[in-house]
């Protein structure tokens, strides 16, 4: 997020240099997404610019990158246009969104507020709302747990470089398999909520991070008991901060007229616990093979 | 525990075979629905209880009208890649 030296930050090509949606503008102006204080850069900025030459490459290389990203963003049907930038949406994060974040999912048992915040009829970006989902931390911790289970296995004397790729396709495929039945069954039963699938696939990556938590227990004491207190705990802790977090997206939220819709709600309150329930069940099942008794 | 993609697309491939080759007189049959699933679902905000059979018996036609020409191509290349490649 923060990078010391800025020089780099010019030869990389990426979010600056693409336009995003007017809508947006108010949260992904380029002086947002850099978080650096000018002052040390400056001297190594002054440094560089000084130099012609340096400074003319560095224009042309610019350029260049503006005009190919721009390019390929504008060749991209209106769709995918779209769901690029409603993709944006949920890597607008901060490093203060981030660690309440973890703790919210570590320990959500103090927290009050659930309910989302919304802008004009639009969810607030993560960085404002700590109650948003996101993709950063289900991506990061999805990394970190497949890290962690090669040093579990290399502890164990079980590592093979490939396993690190057999981890990964694993938690890919699994992930895969999870939102495409959770999807599945959201549209046989007919639920229509304001759950979309972009935030169900945020709320479907944050057991990662309970893998995380047990597998470095594990990592640290090398004893059941730890593990599977750790699992218990975990398994408390996500199905809580889920049920919180899933309750007013899949209920309906005002009781319009109750007499009809009471067969609906027993379905979306049972398919709230099959979500919520399946993930400490996910948990067990993927850190399972790593244990050793 | 250790997935490679070909299986995930192995098994997509199966089951997707699996729904194609359903023969639809004897699933409603079977399920017990008659003539009615041309009735359309407008009438959504009240009665749901039946709901879930139409959504599936919906789902599996629409996918086997979809799928029914590229499945044959699909079939065509796997079986191609397997006596190759084994």
């Amino acid at each position: 997020m923060r990078r010391p030296n800025h020089h780099s930050d010019q030869e990389r090509p990426v979010e600056p240099n693409v336009r995003p949606n007017s809508s947006q503008n108010a949260f992904f102006t380029p002086q947002t997404a850099f978080y650096g204080q000018p002052n040390d850069p400056a001297l190594e900025m002054e440094r560089l610019t000084s130099n012609p030459f340096l400074r003319v490459g560095m224009k042309a290389v610019e350029d260049g990158m503006k005009d190919i990203t721009g390019k390929t963003f504008n060749a991209l049907p209106d769709e995918m246009k779209k769901s690029v930038s409603s993709i944006r949406y949920y890597f607008a994060v901060d490093q203060a969104y981030v660690r309440k974040k973890l703790i919210l999912i570590l320990f959500p048992f103090r927290s009050r507020k659930w309910s989302l915040d919304y802008s004009a009829d639009e969810p607030v970006p993560p960085r404002v709302d700590t109650n948003a989902p996101d993709y950063y931390i289900p991506l990061m911790s999805a990394m970190t747990y497949v890290l962690i289970a090669s040093i579990v296995l290399g502890t164990q004397k079980r590592f093979t470089p490939e396993q690190l790729g057999t981890h990964a396709s694993s938690v890919l495929i699994w992930n895969m398999i999870e939102i495409g039945l959770l999807s599945l069954i959201f549209y046989i039963c007919n639920i229509h909520s304001k759950l979309r699938l972009l935030d169900l696939i945020a709320y479907c990556g944050y057991k990662y991070v309970g893998m995380i938590v047990v597998l470095s227990s594990y990592l640290i004491t090398h004893s059941l008991l730890a593990y599977y207190c750790s699992l218990l705990y975990t398994g408390i802790s996500i199905s809580f901060f889920l049920i919180n977090c899933l309750r007013l997206q899949i209920l309906p939220d005002t009781s319009g007229s109750q007499a009809y819709n009471v067969n609906r709600n027993r379905r979306r309150v049972y398919l709230l616990l099959l979500v919520t329930f399946s993930q400490p069940v996910f948990i067990w099942c993927l850190t399972r093979h790593l244990i050793v008794t | 525990m250790g997935f490679s993609f070909y299986s995930v697309i192995e098994a997509a491939l199966l089951c997707i075979n699996a729904v194609a080759i359903l023969n639809e007189q004897r699933l409603l049959s079977r399920f017990g629905e008659s003539g009615n699933q041309y009735t359309t679902g407008y009438a959504d905000e009240f009665h749901q209880t039946g709901g879930a059979k139409q959504q599936l018996l919906t789902l599996i036609r629409s996918v086997r009208t979809v799928m029914r020409v590229p499945l044959i191509a699909f079939n065509i290349v796997t079986i191609l890649f397997l006596v190759l490649f084994g």
